[in-house]
């Protein structure tokens, strides 16, 4: 067979990735070319090259067979039949024609492009394809004027054939658009790995230099022009065309027209003659010939169509070729001592020294030898047949006896390059380069040393350069090897020569043609893919680049470290997951979590941001959850500094985050305490290139007073606190729920409003007696005070808030909310602190104090005070006092709480500003003085002027005046506090409405707190 | 409720980093300390893993800020990153493998060399229950991997010790199967650590603060984490 497997040692099974750091999908391809080694398999495979000028003559295709397949009509005389010149084990069939047809019109010599007719090349296939054996198949086929190539494959190769392309390169008159020369090309890809080029070309004739030099042009031409479709393996496509260079073995051959230079023809002929007459007697040959040769300048006339004739003269030449070293594998072994007494290339008087001594003048060699062309890489078989060129027709070694007697001469040439000798070729000429470089270096330096080495290396001998190219076929036209360069490639095993000529001869008893053809064996141990293997390694290849690809990902561990009170943090290694426990109004929870960066690569990350809060919609989008990066603490930290949202980490290190719960907004609590929003959340923490975390954050909220109605709180019963009543209702419900409003309150106002109120008198009182009794306690003297925000004395917030907080749980436990504060607490600061919840708790009012219809009502009944402002007339204000407790009158319970609101303000108002009966009198006598003409203000101015006199009487009323004025500036600031946060009303848009609403609110509340002046 | 608001930061944590051979049990000394766990046959490491355990002393409170590095030689190009900066280091070798040894004093060198100066490093044998010895193979009653007849320790406590000594490193042979040895050796080293390296930059005052209010969480935790905690009873 012609494909032969050697398993290589499976070398290189390492795992190592071949490259861990670039992941693009050029690498896939880049390792896959790399672990070539893996998937390829050597096969061998044994190549069949022929060339024959067939000059147009009639029935040389009846002869084709023959010489080609058959290997036939071998000239005995001057070597042995090569044993496998036959067809056992050919896998690839490859022919090279000229001349095909017969060019005699002029049209007939334009390009074949102008040339439809394929019966030419039909001619010729058929009569190949005749001569094949069984199985044989057609591969390629390419003409260009007379020139022909014909591929075929046996059954075996044939399926590993692909990327069969063909093209011409034509080289002839007119720059080439005449295509009478030329070459036609064929590039095949055996296996998948292994590509092949065969180039049949036909070059210019003629002996003269100036042919020669057109010959070299039509050979670089055809080198630079050629050009295949673009390779695709397994669905790749390459991106450029092939071209000539790209292959891994290359074959030349063709009617390459060289000649003999500088040798007189009929010196050639006289010397050939000597042996062709000598060669073809038999008598001295002892060879058993039916068709012998005798007398001189030997001719046999062939008449036209007398092939039959010549045929029957091959089975005994048959019979010679084939017994003469049939067990003989190596063709170039020396032939049988027997019959040859002498080495013929030791025998001064044998055709093969007379052969030796006119090969140096062949042009081919010469400009090979000289680099003029074909000189990279490429190698020629010795020649030990006569020359090929030129035969009178129909004879077996009759030189051109017509007018012309055209000098013989070796036109047709097989030429043969591998990659590796190409490469070898480049390596030198780079080193050549390097040299000349250097030379010229040293020569600019004035070193004579250089000149001396230039000589060494291109002197040449050419007697002894022809006599190595006898003897070694390989190394034929190594002229360019250096001395030890032999040594280094025959010690080298692993970079031996994968191409073994196994001979090159002609078959000189061809005779239909004034050529003879040529054909070469070559064995080749080419790279063949193995599919499976292949499949194989692509699959690994393709999970080690993943694996890369994701090694070199960022990776981030999140381990939840703890939180701050009461809450569980579960950190479990495979679930992460931040449980805040009970979440209250108010209380801030924060859990931190260490991110560590575990990858191998950088890590940049942050918290994706929500467009919105979706579990919390309606509640205009705050969030309950914050985050925040502080750096890590890890050797002597100093005070954690906050990070920007998006933080990166080398490996190795790492970072805090910090994450917040809070709820402080009415709303929230109101969505949470009716059971419309739940604190579950996912938290993303997105690691750029890298995966994404979650972080599933939850929270259990405990249910509060703030943001309830006023009936549900009337319908907590009277000895629980809110939370647990809701919690109870929520586990029969399952879910948290407003208090249902269907059953008869419990009480007339609700709890925490009579805690609040209550603690805020006793506060009150406290702060009084303790201004009285401690030095560091002083009432601020802002008439908002303590319900006003902007006066708080308090700077801590995050005391202030948690005190908030807990008084609020305290609330909603049922709990005595004075009993909450830390004993060092200020009174100051605690009543700051009630007075804080006290407006929350009624800001969470959902329906408030005063509801949107309640207010309308209100409003309907214009009442003068509210619509104008509280005058200083008693009876005024207590009429419209009564008027607006007759609308309250129908709404109990919010009556009530009113009631309650308000008389704890007056109270606290009478506490802080106080103003005693004595100083009504005061002011009361004062007027009466003043014969009652004018208010208050009429007798403040008199009572500034009394200061400069010494009335000790007016001083009292001063002093009860500055009492009176700042208990009214109190109730008037806490009745603008309070008006917003009691009463209900959709805001206004405009400005100007919203701000007449808050004084008409504002007017109510004091209205009801306006201490009466006796 | 004293210590809401701010939020609260371990005391002074230990960058603790563990470097050794392929398969000697890195990660499974450190689950069995984290988790007071085991797993057979446990997935190779792939870059390194993060976690974090505190340790209790009689006068502060450690938080090892544990990295435990691939042993797998492909990674080994990341394990300066990782020990970059720490203040400890666990080097571990497999009792039953002369070559993990060899490794594990590579490892030694390389920190000697590149590490921080003052990093605390102990040497630990591993798969002790593989052995005769008395200590390792003591576990809960199970049979350990050889069953008595065979001694499968390759590397004698003499050697491993003499080496340990040498180069100044901490000793101890363990097994994370039985957990025999293992919260010696965090203790150990969180002994080791020079109280120098652990101030905070609070002042002694808010150090104190913090250390208290450590207390408290790890009381708060205390009772739902005692079983995973029995590790670090340091």
């Amino acid at each position: 067979m012609a494909t032969t497997e050697f398993p290589r040692p499976a070398s290189s099974a390492s795992s190592e990735p071949v490259e861990l750091a670039s992941a693009n999908p050029d690498s896939l391809h880049k390792v896959m070319h790399a672990r070539r080694s893996e998937y390829v398999r050597q096969r061998r495979i044994r190549v069949k090259v022929g060339t024959w000028n067939v000059a147009a003559c009639p029935g040389t295709d009846k002869d084709l067979a023959r010489w080609f397949v058959d290997g036939e009509g071998l000239d005995t005389a001057t070597k042995p039949a090569p044993a496998s010149g036959g067809h056992d084990n050919i896998g690839l069939y490859v022919l090279g024609l000229q001349e095909v047809n017969q060019l005699t019109a002029p049209t007939q010599y334009l390009n074949k492009i102008f040339i439809t007719d394929t019966s030419a090349e039909d001619k010729w296939k058929a009569a190949l394809e005749a001569g094949l054996p069984e199985g044989y198949k057609f591969v390629a086929a390419e003409t260009l004027g007379g020139l022909l190539v014909l591929v075929y494959a046996s059954s075996e190769v044939f399926p590993i054939v692909s990327n069969v392309s063909t093209t011409t390169v034509s080289a002839g008159l007119l720059g080439g658009y005449i295509g009478n020369k030329g070459a036609v090309c064929c590039r095949i890809i055996l296996g998948e790995s292994t590509n092949l080029l065969f180039v049949n070309c036909h070059l210019a004739s003629g002996v003269e230099s100036s042919y020669v030099s057109q010959r070299i042009w039509q050979v670089e031409q055809i080198q630079e022009y050629a050009r295949f479709d673009p390779i695709q393996i397994a669905g790749v496509e390459e991106d450029d065309k092939g071209k000539i260079g790209d292959e891994d073995f290359a074959f030349w051959f063709g009617d390459l027209n060289s000649r003999l230079d500088r040798l007189p023809g009929d010196e050639i002929r006289r010397l050939l003659m000597l042996h062709t007459r000598g060669e073809y007697d038999l008598s001295k040959k002892g060879l058993p010939r039916e068709d012998s040769l005798e007398g001189e300048g030997v001719v046999v006339q062939m008449l036209p169509g007398s092939n039959d004739d010549a045929k029957e003269t091959e089975p005994a030449k048959e019979t010679g070729s084939g017994d003469s070293g049939a067990d003989d594998d190596d063709s170039l072994s020396l032939p049988d001592p027997d019959e040859f007494p002498l080495d013929p290339s030791e025998d001064p008087a044998s055709l093969q020294t007379t052969l030796q001594s006119l090969l140096p003048h062949d042009q081919l060699r010469q400009l090979m030898r000289g680099g003029k062309v074909f000189s990279d890489g490429w190698r020629e078989g010795p020649i030990d047949f006569l020359p090929t060129y030129k035969y009178d027709v129909g004879t077996v070694a009759l030189f051109d006896s017509s007018e012309k007697r055209r000098p013989p001469s070796w036109c047709d040439r097989i030429l043969y390059r591998t990659r590796k000798y190409k490469e070898e070729f480049e390596r030198k000429e780079i080193e050549k380069e390097k040299r000349r470089k250097k030379d010229e270096e040293m020569k600019a330096q004035g070193l004579e040393q250089a000149g001396e080495e230039e000589d060494v290396l291109f002197s040449y001998d050419p007697d002894n350069d022809g006599e190595e190219a006898a003897s070694s076929a390989a190394k034929a036209y190594d002229e360019y090897d250096e001395d030890d360069d032999g040594n280094g490639r025959d010690g080298d095993e692993d970079s031996a020569d994968r191409i073994r000529l196994d001979f090159y001869t002609s078959h000189q008893r061809i005779t239909s043609s004034d050529h003879k053809p040529v054909s070469s064996v070559f064995t080749i141990d080419y790279d063949a893919v193995d599919l499976s293997l292949r499949a194989m390694v692509h699959g690994e290849v393709v999970r080690q680049l993943d694996r890369a690809e994701n090694e070199g990902r960022p990776v981030v561990t999140i381990i939840v470290d703890y939180q701050s009170s009461q809450s569980q943090s579960r950190s479990s290694s495979d679930q992460l997951e931040v449980d805040f426990g009970d979440l209250r109004f108010g209380k801030r929870e924060t859990c931190s979590m260490t991110l560590a960066n575990t990858g191998g690569a950088p890590a940049t990350f942050s918290f994706v941001e929500k467009p919105t809060a979706d579990s919390l919609h309606n509640s205009q989008s705050v969030e309950w959850l914050t985050t925040k990066f502080v750096q890590s603490d890890a050797i002597g930290g100093t005070e954690p500094s906050k990070l920007g949202k998006e933080v990166t980490l080398e490996p190795g290190e790492t970072v805090n985050a910090i994450i917040e719960a809070f709820i402080g907004d009415i709303n929230q609590s109101r969505a949470l305490n009716e059971g419309k929003a739940t604190l579950d959340e996912v938290l993303v923490l997105r690691v750029r290139e890298g995966r994404d975390h979650f972080i599933p954050v939850r929270a259990e909220w405990s249910p509060t007073c703030i943001g309830r109605s006023i009936k549900e709180l009337l319908r907590v019963p009277e000895l629980t606190g809110i939370r647990a009543h809701a919690k109870s209702l929520a586990d029969k419900k399952g879910t948290l729920a407003a208090i249902p409003i269907d059953v008869n309150p419990c009480r007339n106002a609700p709890r925490e409003l009579v805690a609040l109120t209550q603690a805020i008198d006793m506060l009150a009182d406290r702060v009084l007696a303790d201004e009285q009794m401690l030095e560091e306690c002083e009432i601020p003297s802002a008439p908002g005070w303590p319900f006003d925000e902007f006066t708080w004395q308090a700077t801590d917030k995050e005391t202030r808030s948690s005190q908030v907080a807990d008084l609020i749980d305290a609330l909603d436990q049922g709990q005595r909310i004075l009993e909450y504060f830390p004993p060092e607490t200020p009174s100051t600061q605690r009543l700051e602190a009630v007075a804080e919840v006290f407006i929350l708790f009624l800001r969470g009012l959902t329906d408030g104090v005063v509801t949107v219809p309640l207010w309308d009502l209100i409003e309907q009944r214009s009442i003068p005070a509210i619509l104008q402002g509280v005058t200083a007339s008693e009876s005024t204000n207590e009429a419209d006092k009564g008027t607006i407790l007759d609308v309250l009158q129908d709404y109990p319970e919010h009556h009530l709480s009113f009631l309650f609101v308000t008389t704890s303000l007056a109270r606290t108002a009478a506490e802080l500003a106080p103003v005693t009966k004595k100083d009504l009198e005061a002011i009361k006598n004062d007027a009466n003085a003043e014969g009652g003409r004018g208010g208050f203000g009429a007798t403040f101015r008199k009572s500034m002027s009394f200061r400069r006199g010494t009335a000790s009487s007016g001083e009292a009323a001063a002093k009860a005046f500055i009492a009176l004025n700042t208990r009214r500036a109190k109730e008037k600031k806490y009745a603008e506090v309070f008006g917003s946060v009691v009463c209900r009303r959709p805001n206004p848009e405009r400005e100007r409405d919203r701000k007449a609403l808050e004084e008409r609110q504002r007017a109510l509340v004091e209205l009801f707190i306006r201490k009466k002046g006796e | 409720m004293a210590d809401s608001g701010n939020a609260p930061k371990p005391s002074s944590s230990v960058k603790l980093v563990l470097l050794g051979e392929a398969a000697v049990g890195k990660s499974s000394l450190v689950l069995r300390f984290v988790n007071n766990d085991f797993q057979e046959n446990k997935e190779p490491t792939i870059g390194a893993a993060f976690l974090t355990q505190k340790c209790n002393l009689p006068t502060r409170t450690i938080k090892f800020e544990i990295w435990d590095t691939a042993g797998q030689e492909r990674f080994a190009s990341l394990a300066p990153m990782y020990y970059r900066n720490a203040q400890a280091a666990l080097v571990v070798y497999d009792l039953t493998k002369p070559t993990s040894l060899v490794k594990a004093k590579h490892w030694v060198a390389e920190l000697q060399r590149q590490a921080s100066p003052g990093i605390v490093i102990a040497l630990v044998g591993n798969k002790l229950d593989l052995t005769n010895d008395e200590a390792g193979s003591g576990g809960d009653g199970e049979s350990p991997g050889v069953d008595g007849e065979g001694d499968a320790r390759k590397v004698t406590t003499d050697e491993a010790k003499t080496y340990a000594d040498e180069e100044g490193l901490l000793f101890f042979e363990t097994s994370a199967k039985t957990g025999y040895n293992v919260t010696e050796v965090f203790t150990a080293i969180a002994n080791a650590i020079p109280e120098t390296s652990l101030k905070t930059a609070r002042g002694p005052g808010a150090a104190h603060a913090a250390a208290r209010s450590e207390e408290q969480r790890v009381n708060l935790n205390g009772a739902r984490d005692q079983n995973a905690k029995d590790g670090c009873a340091c």
